[in-house]
């Protein structure tokens, strides 16, 4: 089992908040702290811990069922079984429940803004296209052979067109600025070693000593297991 | 027509296949856990009345269930894992194509998944899956916020509602001390996340791990695919690395382990699923070192007979029984034998 906020394995201690099972590490910083304290420490003192338990209890009833009787006027869903079963009802639960599911979606994917494509229209593959466009071999029962190597040919010839062109247009130098520019903002750990030698060199050829000096860095820990 | 898992495909030596899974619900119908019945039979006449009937065969579940697809949909990995696909046929619809690596399912758990699956790496699943998407979406009034997004029952899904899933072979880097903790941390700077494709059980040494994405909101697909284009070449690396030290190191060992393993899936009468994959962790292992041109043992037999055994159906009161090992035996070798 699995923390459902920073996924680390549960071995020994679960803490489960509305059925959903989170480290000790996680309840704290959610804010469960104060229920988190061993039986030493809540009758550590004599005659205290009753009132402290009471209030403690009173405090659970409070978190686990203040706002979980919260429903949804078109399909009946009620809060708590969406914080248990991280699952909505309709599409009206959006609006119902729309601070909760806010805060589920930064706590699972630390965002809650879209940053995808438009309906009814295909995506922008800029980043993966660019270097290698990937055709799949899956096919659908309509789609005609002739048409297919047609497309092909089209494909064929249009590359070979762009290809002289590219050479002619293309300003290699402005191409190379360019990367370098992108890779002194880019985050180092999402590069693969090979992408790390390959940009390495593009920044010694253009003598930028300093990204490639850091890019060496980077490869270098990562070949001495830092 | 042969299975999708059963062509070749690229870096088949460590991925297994790629897909892509796109999910979509459909504006004016409760999400599938609080449909009603009445609901649910519209919502499948709506879906079908707009599928590709020249593209897709199937249809209502209950239809493929009694044309005796069940088994074919396991195996192709369309119904999951434990057939929960099927549950409830009469509430659900099926759609797939001749190999079965493209399918379109509605009334699971959320109203429409797509889901395109090609052998070995091949990013190209997503395009697709978009353009089945990019169809429906055109057809159907589909449920989207410009805020969140597409708008699912789960909000592990809202965004793009994209799932990228590399299935991996990587006995090396599990055998390696240290190896899978080092991937796990290296997934998790993609913020993408690794499983072993069985925690407990038979397969849980199988050597067979999912690398999924995780993030569908704040994040474009493109990016998405990037991360995982940058993230699989990584571990395909890593994987062959080890696996060169393994044969480097230990060739005696490894080429005894070879040896044997073949002579198992080759000539054994009976096999349990564990067996099985053990066997085929070694082949893997050792394929690409061995020099005695002996046995006849392409990645793509290995392959199937992974996915096979990974995803059969287990029919309750099967288990492991003398036939189901007899039967697991049988096709394994006609698999090696190059028969299919």
């Amino acid at each position: 089992m699995r923390c459902e906020r920073c996924g680390v394995e549960l071995t020994n201690k679960i803490i489960k908040i509305n059925d959903v099972p989170y480290c000790e590490n996680c309840a704290r910083i959610m804010g469960y702290g104060k229920f988190l304290r061993s039986p030493e420490e809540m009758l550590g003192s004599a005659f205290s811990p009753f009132d402290e338990i009471a209030s403690s209890i009173m405090q659970m009833n409070e978190l686990d069922f203040g706002n979980s009787a919260l429903s949804c006027p078109k399909c009946g869903m009620m809060l708590r079984d969406f914080e248990r079963k991280g699952r909505l009802g309709c599409i009206e639960c959006y609006n119902t429940f729309n601070d909760y599911i806010v805060k589920e979606m930064f706590k699972q994917q630390g965002e809650s803004t879209y940053g995808g494509r438009m309906p009814g229209q295909t995506a922008e593959l800029n980043n993966i296209e660019k270097d290698a466009k990937p055709e799949s071999k899956i096919e659908a029962k309509s789609d005609a052979p002739d048409e297919k190597a047609s497309e092909k040919e089209e494909a064929k010839e249009g590359a070979s067109e762009a290809e002289p062109q590219k050479e002619e247009t293309g300003d290699l130098k402005t191409l190379a600025l360019e990367k370098l520019a992108k890779l002194e903002k880019a985050d180092l750990g999402m590069l693969s070693d090979e992408d790390l030698q390959t940009a390495i060199k593009l920044a010694a050829d253009n003598e930028d000593y300093i990204l490639a000096s850091k890019l060496r860095d980077e490869l270098k820990g990562r070949k001495e297991g830092n | 027509m042969k299975m999708w898992y059963e062509r070749e495909g690229a870096d088949e030596d460590v991925v297994l296949s790629t897909k892509a899974c796109l999910v979509r619900n459909v504006k004016g119908y409760n999400f599938p856990s609080k449909m009603d019945e009445k609901d649910a039979k519209s919502l499948l006449a709506k879906v079908d009345s707009v599928m590709d009937k020249n593209a897709f065969s199937g249809g209502l579940a209950t239809d493929v269930v009694n044309k005796g697809e069940a088994e074919a949909l396991m195996k192709a990995q369309i119904s999951g894992r434990d057939g929960s696909l099927l549950y409830s046929p009469d509430k659900k619809a099926i759609y797939y194509n001749e190999d079965y690596g493209l399918s379109v399912a509605v009334g699971n758990s959320e109203h429409i998944t797509i889901k395109a699956q090609a052998p070995g790496h091949d990013i190209g699943v997503y395009r697709v899956a978009e353009k089945v998407a990019v169809d429906l979406e055109k057809k159907l009034d589909i449920a989207y916020s410009e805020k969140h997004g597409f708008l699912t029952s789960s909000v592990k899904l809202t965004g793009t509602g994209l799932r990228i899933l590399y299935t991996v072979a990587i006995p090396a880097i599990a055998k390696t001390e240290g190896g899978i903790a080092a991937l796990r941390q290296r997934v998790g700077q993609y913020e993408w996340n690794i499983y072993p494709f069985a925690d407990q059980g038979e397969l849980n040494e199988s050597g067979v791990y999912i690398i999924a994405s995780v993030s569908t909101l704040g994040v474009s697909e493109d990016e998405t695919l990037e991360r995982g284009e940058m993230l699989i070449r990584d571990v395909i690396k890593a994987e062959r690395a080890c696996r060169e030290q393994f044969a480097t190191k230990k060739k005696t060992q490894m080429k005894d382990l070879y040896g044997r393993a073949y002579g198992l899936l080759r000539f054994a009468t009976l096999m349990s699923r564990r067996e099985a994959l053990d066997a085929v962790c070694w082949l893997r292992l050792y394929r690409d070192y061995d020099d005695s041109s002996e046995f006849e043992c392409k990645w793509k037999m290995l392959n199937t007979i992974t996915q096979e055994v990974c995803w059969e159906q287990q029919r309750r009161g099967e288990i492991n029984t003398q036939t189901s090992q007899k039967k697991r035996a049988e096709r394994i070798r006609k698999i090696l034998k190059g028969v299919d």
